[in-house]
């Protein structure tokens, strides 16, 4: 009875800090999805938060200067001298107001005061861009203009599609293959083999780049979905092997040792038994694996490329801000349509994730 | 670990050992089968490159390379001639290269009419990463048929080891002398592991020694375009006197922040000094401690540290984006009224502005008459790592100004070739650049791309960043940069 009311206490503290986090956590998201709303010439100017009501100094008068007023002498304005510097970063007037440079060209001077203020220019011009792709202006050979249009997005959401989903199928399914052998089955070397799994846990994917571009090269699979789907199993299986042995082997032994007497095989088992049991693992590792190859740059970099049939989110949109970053405004857009997907899918096994994150964590 | 029941286990054993062997000689058989495949192949191409690039005569057993060999005959029929008559149809050529979205576009649409006539298909692959990724390709075995450096100083390196194919063995020399200016040709001979070979093509071009202004709003002021360096610094004051700082000056550029500022630091070195000690300057040999490179580096300092002449004052210089700099100078009132930078940075031009009428440029006036008027370039070097007779082809095809036609048209361009006719450009901006180019009594190329990377990509962008930036004097900048020579 005396410990209720303080665990309640508690819980708000708990809930509040943890609002708090989320928050932060959330800031950069939502200032991107701001700036992807904003016309470029904007976000060069103000900072997305400017969008919200917030004191500013507003311009109340202007006072014109003499024409012939030498800049480098301390400058007369009402009465008071200032120098060239305090206009220019603004100083504060016996009466309160703030005097500004309006145009030191012109001699004018703009004398303001704070006041409510917010930014309310947004367009969608950005996600135009990006969805439909930018217009390109070509002169042809014989003068005339045409106007060409650069592709959006669309198709490479469906090539980084068409590398996700099975990149994330083929490493989970041998890795539970191999988790169930590892945990349950005897056979020769088989610690040595799981060691050495666990030591490729700690191997840079990196250091393996030219030698597997070497093969790949000599095999004919460079450049293609093929090749990137087996460089992203190879690259993803220690990790998801490790992760759903973790699993599997904590299953109560009863079940295989009944299972055995009943007399089914070890292919039955493991369909008809490991692999419902090991449904939220293998959702969680999905996620883990999805997210990984949705956001992944630097195989398809090596081992696609970007030839626009076989080209990647990440690498279209890298290529949309130009060969010298003219249209990086592009990005904010871009960058929450590739967002999308992921969302989608963490929302979708959602449920999975927080049991997942606890696997492999207790081990009896 | 729990334990099935013994008979069971044995049973289920000895089969798993059966499968678990069986397995692995299957992925042994595998991995032997790709090693295998992979040695025959690696000798095969190596022998091949260096073979043909460095001594065409050796490689005369090919039939392709015969031609090559006499040029007598090739006049008669060269890798272009045939191309056009339809022998190549229906193969690829794989070519990489960095730049991407518009200017891929525009690269594209200037290729289509050669590739429609010839039927080769040309397939260009753009990235953002071509500095990191061409290496992983080429040492993968995975090079591209043609590669476009915009950094001569990396193509060096594969040239050094011998990857690149000499040009000059099956390219007509006469052709190429009439086409391109002698500085170009000089600037594509590069040391390889048997000798000096011709390591590419120089296909586009942009001209740095430009000085931007507002135009419209320049006359008005009455402001005067200045001849001698004296006279633009003299501008430089009266606009500060009228209340305006001259110049907007910004270097910021991610990881590359500083590169901005080694382009003014070469455009003054060309005008105090002579193009040999330039050279020197840029293989090493004349040290950045030197007194012409500090004095270099005073006469920028002249504009870059008074702060009345630079826009938001020295300490913003380091900050500014290089492609924000320049759009202050189109704002209703001209906030800022010169600007110098390469060809290219109309591309960051807000997109309402007509060239000619609201911008125009420049030449940066020279500063001692005794060396002339030089001109600093930078361009893209194309560079072939297979030898096949359609790659030969295309090759060829990028000599020729028609292959940059509808670019040139579209504007973002200079042809470095002479036969690309002026009355292309269709705006008097950029003809006037490719004359000023043509019209050079000193070309010379970017010495920053030039150096190697440990130095131009490395320790000269950050020595100038952190003497702009005031954290170093110019004594201690340059020492950090003439270390970069000994990494």
């Amino acid at each position: 009875m005396r410990r209720r009311p303080k665990r309640k206490g508690s819980k708000t503290i708990v809930n509040i800090i943890l609002a708090f986090i989320c928050f932060i956590w959330l800031v950069p998201t939502i200032g991107l999805f701001v700036s992807s709303f904003r016309p470029a010439t904007e976000i060069l100017k103000t900072g997305w938060w400017s969008v919200f009501p917030h004191k500013e100094n507003v311009t109340k008068d202007q006072i014109q200067l003499p024409k012939d007023t030498d800049l480098r002498q301390p400058i007369e304005v009402n009465g008071t001298t200032y120098t060239d510097d305090e206009l220019r970063s603004g100083v504060k007037a016996p009466d309160g107001s703030v005097l500004i440079w309006e145009n030191r060209r012109g001699r004018t001077i703009n004398v303001q005061q704070s006041g409510w203020k917010m930014n309310t220019s947004f367009t969608t011009e950005n996600y135009k861009g990006v969805l439909t792709g930018k217009q390109y202006q070509i002169t042809d050979t014989d003068g005339s203009v045409k106007t060409k249009k650069g592709s959006g997005l669309s198709r490479a959401f469906l090539n980084t599609l068409t590398v996700s989903i099975p990149a994330t199928i083929i490493p989970i399914l041998i890795a539970t293959f191999a988790a169930y052998a590892f945990a349950w089955l005897r056979f020769p070397l088989r610690k040595t083999m799981f060691v050495i799994v666990i030591m490729l846990l700690v191997v840079p994917l990196q250091v393996a780049m030219i030698p597997v571009l070497k093969d790949y090269t000599a095999l004919g699979l460079n450049g293609t979905f093929l090749g990137v789907w087996i460089a992203h199993a190879g690259f993803g299986l220690p990790l998801a092997t490790y992760f759903m042995y973790s699993y599997i082997s904590q299953l109560p032994k009863d079940l295989f040792e009944s299972a055995f007497m009943d007399g089914a095989s070890n292919f039955t088992i493991f369909t008809r038994l490991i692999l419902p049991l090991a449904v939220p693992s293998i959702a969680s590792i999905s996620i883990f694996q999805f997210l990984w190859v949705w956001n992944d740059y630097l195989v398809s970099l090596v081992f696609i490329g970007n030839q626009p049939g076989v080209q990647v989110l990440s690498m279209k949109i890298a290529d949309m801000v130009g060969t010298r970053g003219n249209d990086w405004h592009l990005l904010t857009a871009a960058a929450f349509v590739s967002m999308l997907m992921p969302l989608a899918v963490f929302f979708g096994l959602q449920k999975y994730f927080v049991r997942g994150l606890l696997g492999g964590s207790v081990k009896g | 670990m729990t334990k099935f029941p013994k008979g069971l286990i044995r049973l289920k054993k000895m089969n798993k050992t059966r499968t678990v062997i069986s397995a692995l000689i299957l992925v042994f058989a595998l991995l032997l089968a790709a090693c295998g495949k992979n040695n025959d192949n690696n000798p095969a191409s190596a022998s091949v490159s260096p073979s043909n690039s460095t001594e065409p005569s050796a490689s005369a057993s090919t039939p392709a390379a015969t031609q090559s060999a006499s040029p007598e005959e090739s006049a008669s029929g060269t890798a272009l001639d045939d191309a056009l008559a339809g022998k190549y149809k229906g193969t690829k050529v794989t070519m990489f290269g960095p730049f991407t979205d518009v200017d891929q576009v525009k690269f594209e649409e200037a290729i289509k009419a050669f590739e429609d006539k010839s039927g080769i298909d040309i397939q260009y692959e753009g990235s953002k990463e071509f500095e990191a990724t061409i290496s992983i390709r080429v040492d993968g075995g995975s090079a591209p048929d043609i590669a476009d450096f915009p950094q001569p100083g990396l193509l060096n390196t594969f040239v050094k080891s011998g990857k690149v194919i000499d040009v000059a063995s099956f390219m007509d020399d006469e052709k190429l002398k009439a086409n391109y200016n002698k500085s170009w040709l000089d600037m594509a001979k590069m040391q390889g592991p048997n000798g000096n070979i011709m390591a590419g093509i120089w296909a586009r071009s942009s001209v740095k020694s430009l000085v931007w202004y507002p135009k419209k709003a320049f006359e008005e002021a009455g402001y005067k375009i200045p001849q001698t360096w004296d006279e633009l610094l003299a501008l430089s004051e009266q606009i500060a006197k009228d209340g305006d700082p001259a110049w907007a000056i910004g270097i910021e550029s991610g990881a590359a922040t500083g590169w901005a500022a080694t382009d003014w630091i070469e455009d003054i070195m060309l005008r105090t000094t002579t193009p040999e000690n330039y050279d020197k300057w840029v293989k090493g040999e004349l040290p950045f401690t030197d007194d012409i490179v500090k004095n270099a580096v005073n006469k920028m300092s002249e504009i870059w540290l008074n702060k009345d002449y630079v826009y938001g004052g020295t300490k913003s210089i380091v900050t500014t984006s290089f492609g924000d700099a320049p759009k202050v100078m189109f704002e209703d009132q001209p906030k800022a009224w010169m600007h110098r930078q390469a060809s290219f940075i109309t591309s960051f031009f807000p997109q309402n502005l007509k060239s000619g009428e609201d911008y125009d440029w420049f030449y940066l006036p020279p500063i001692d008459p005794q060396y002339g008027s030089p001109v600093l370039v930078a361009g893209d070097i194309y560079a072939m790592f297979n030898d096949r007779p359609e790659v030969r082809a295309v090759m060829e095809f990028f000599t020729t100004g028609e292959s940059l036609k509808t670019w040139i048209q579209s504007g973002g361009v200079i042809a470095p070739m002479n036969d690309a006719d002026p009355a292309w450009y269709t705006s008097d901006v950029e003809r006037r650049m490719a004359e000023l180019a043509q019209k050079a009594t000193t070309l010379r190329f970017d010495g920053s791309d030039l150096m190697p990377g440990s130095v131009g990509a490395g320790t000269f962008w950050k020595g100038m960043t952190d003497y702009v930036s005031g954290t170093v004097d110019l004594d201690g900048a340059l020492n950090e940069i003439q270390a970069g020579w000994k990494q």
